[in-house]
């Protein structure tokens, strides 16, 4: 069973057999579509053998398969995969989700295993994971160094991700240092965060998607709500490991082709 | 020429009975090829965008469409109203102001349709007898709404489309009637829609151009349009005063919160679309709704004509998937 996550930044893809990943692998978003797909009668055929993966049953989700469909895959809403991920890795059944991915963030009530309600953010990017990468090029700093940082944030104030760059380039000529600045961010992705959180509040916060790599997050959700907040195993791969069990649960109902 | 077009619903009984043709701006607007050529159009005269996207193309459609007189709604729309009839004042457009009394008080309608008839030269009694004959025009709405949530035979797309023209019966009461008796005739023929989960669509209708489409590949089917259906005056009232204080949508979310709760009781609707326009302070109310409607809730934003961004579109398919 192949699982595959066509994110804005990055498409994962997870090969899953007898109930246990034996390959994962993760593409540029621009990359991936230059060297492993191309287009056949407005269907988008991948490239297996070039990913050096097997020709297995695909169950396919993100914003890409909006643009074009898979040709020979299931596809199933990313809300749904990102839930059925979480639900799998982390063998809980109610918390709230947080996915941080490329450009969105999804915030998700989970209940008995399913989801029950759920926020995104609004139209800007600032508080994804496009907007922690720029900020820590700003920076000078990689993304993971940037989630190490939380005390003394500077306070920034912008909520256009754009314009956020142009207010960190003055605090830098403020003086601050690295640390303050990579803790402001970190805040400042809080700050965006926290109303989302706080109306689909659960004892237990689980982060996924790329923003769950930064650590900092989990810690200033734990500081200002007095919840649990735990990063899954894999949380770049929640998305594509759910459609992998999605498609084993709905085997033999038309899930896997 | 000829024409009196106007900014939101408004008596339209009086510009009939004045032998005018109505002309609802929104529906001139956003039934263009291109819509955003007039929200462009506005932005580049000055209006900023952070203004709300139906004012700007009422702006330049009411410049492009030159009507001889324009009814502005100033209390029971949104205050941008004002704005707007200023700077098409300044372009030499004439406006007329009209206000529905928040406190829905009855004088205070009596007296705002009185004055709307003296500016058009109409006795009351004219005006009186076109509601009588639109009441015939009105019930053929209310059929087409019974068969859209009752009978299943309606999509909910066009459902959307015969109520939201039905604020100025496409400038021909008559036409329109006739054509929505051709439509209700072939309706009542067709097999029920099978969709399965069925939805209410509250607030002002979408900017976008593929939202009911979207719906329906999706899965689900709107078997309410609020808004839209207060344009067809739902209702049996014996005067215009009396049509235009049961019109829900002037009086604030909590008049339109009684007839939101009632209706999607009797429709057996499984989640509702709260829309919203950037920039519009309904935006606000949504945390009223939001308390008040106990039933799985999503509030859809809507800021250029188009269709729907990608992640509207997850979102709507998250919720759809949520509710089967």
């Amino acid at each position: 069973m192949l699982g595959i996550d066509l994110g804005s930044r990055n498409v994962k893809i997870v090969n899953v057999a007898a109930g246990t990943v034996k390959k994962k692998v993760i593409y540029d978003t621009i990359a991936f579509y230059r060297n492993f797909s191309r287009l056949d009668n407005g269907k988008m055929v991948i490239d297996w053998a070039l990913l050096d993966l097997p020709e297995e049953p695909v169950i396919a989700t993100g914003y890409g398969k909006m643009a074009v469909s898979l040709a020979d895959a299931r596809q199933i809403p990313e809300i749904q995969a990102h839930v059925t991920g979480a639900v799998y890795q982390s063998g809980h059944r109610d918390f709230t989700l947080v996915d941080i991915g490329g450009q969105d963030t999804k915030v998700v009530r989970v209940r008995e295993g399913r989801a029950v309600d759920f926020r995104t953010n609004d139209r800007c990017a600032s508080g994804s994971g496009r907007y922690l990468e720029n900020m820590a090029g700003i920076i000078g700093i990689d993304a993971d160094e940037l989630g190490l940082y939380y005390e003394e944030p500077v306070l920034l104030n912008s909520t256009c991700a754009i314009f956020g760059e142009t207010e960190i380039i003055a605090r830098i000529i403020e003086g601050y240092s690295t640390e303050r600045l990579a803790a402001g961010v970190n805040e400042s992705l809080y700050r965006r965060l926290s109303p989302m959180l706080k109306q689909m509040k659960s004892e237990l916060i689980i982060l996924g998607g790329g923003g769950a790599l930064n650590r900092a997050l989990g810690r200033l959700i734990n500081e200002d709500m007095r919840v649990k907040a735990e990063a899954l195993p894999e949380p770049q791969f929640n998305g594509a490991i759910g459609c992998c069990v999605w498609g084993m649960d709905n085997a033999g109902k038309g899930g896997a082709a | 020429m000829n024409q009196i077009a106007f900014t939101s619903t408004v008596p339209v009984e009086i510009i009939i009975a004045a032998r005018k043709i109505p002309v609802d701006l929104n529906n001139v607007f956003i039934s263009l090829d291109r819509p955003q050529d007039l929200v462009a159009m506005a932005e580049t005269a000055g209006y900023p965008r952070t203004t709300c996207g139906w004012i700007k193309g009422l702006y330049a459609a009411a410049l492009s469409q030159k009507p001889e007189g324009l009814i502005a709604v100033m209390e029971g729309d949104c205050s941008n109203t004002q704005a707007l009839m200023e700077t098409l004042e300044i372009k030499g457009i004439t406006t007329i102001p009209f206000a529905y009394p928040f406190d829905r008080d009855p004088e205070s309608m009596e007296l705002q349709i009185k004055k709307l008839c003296s500016y058009f030269g109409v006795e009351l009694e004219q005006a009186e007898k076109v509601k009588k004959e639109l009441d015939a025009v009105r019930a053929l709405c209310l059929e087409l709404d019974c068969l859209t949530w009752r009978e299943n035979v309606v999509s909910g797309e066009e459902n959307h489309l015969f109520l939201v023209n039905s604020s100025d019966f496409n400038g021909n009461p008559a036409e329109y009637a006739e054509k929505l008796e051709i439509f209700l005739e072939k309706a009542k023929r067709r097999a029920a829609c099978p969709e399965p989960v069925r939805l209410a669509y509250i607030g002002v209708p979408p900017i976008f151009t593929d939202l009911y489409k979207t719906l329906s590949v999706l899965g689900a089917r709107v078997v309410y349009n609020e808004v839209q259906r207060q344009f067809s005056m739902p209702f049996h009232t014996a005067t215009l005063a009396e049509q235009y204080l049961a019109y829900t949508y002037p009086y604030g979310a909590f008049a339109r919160l009684e007839d939101i709760k009632k209706e999607i009781a009797v429709r057996k609707v499984d989640g509702i679309i709260h829309y919203t326009q950037s920039f519009c302070y309904r935006q606000i109310e949504d945390i009223i709704y939001r308390d008040q409607l106990k039933l799985p809730f999503i509030t859809l934003e809507g800021d250029q004509p188009g269709v729907l961004d990608a992640r509207s579109r997850m979102r709507l398919e998250a919720f759809i998937s949520m509710l089967k």
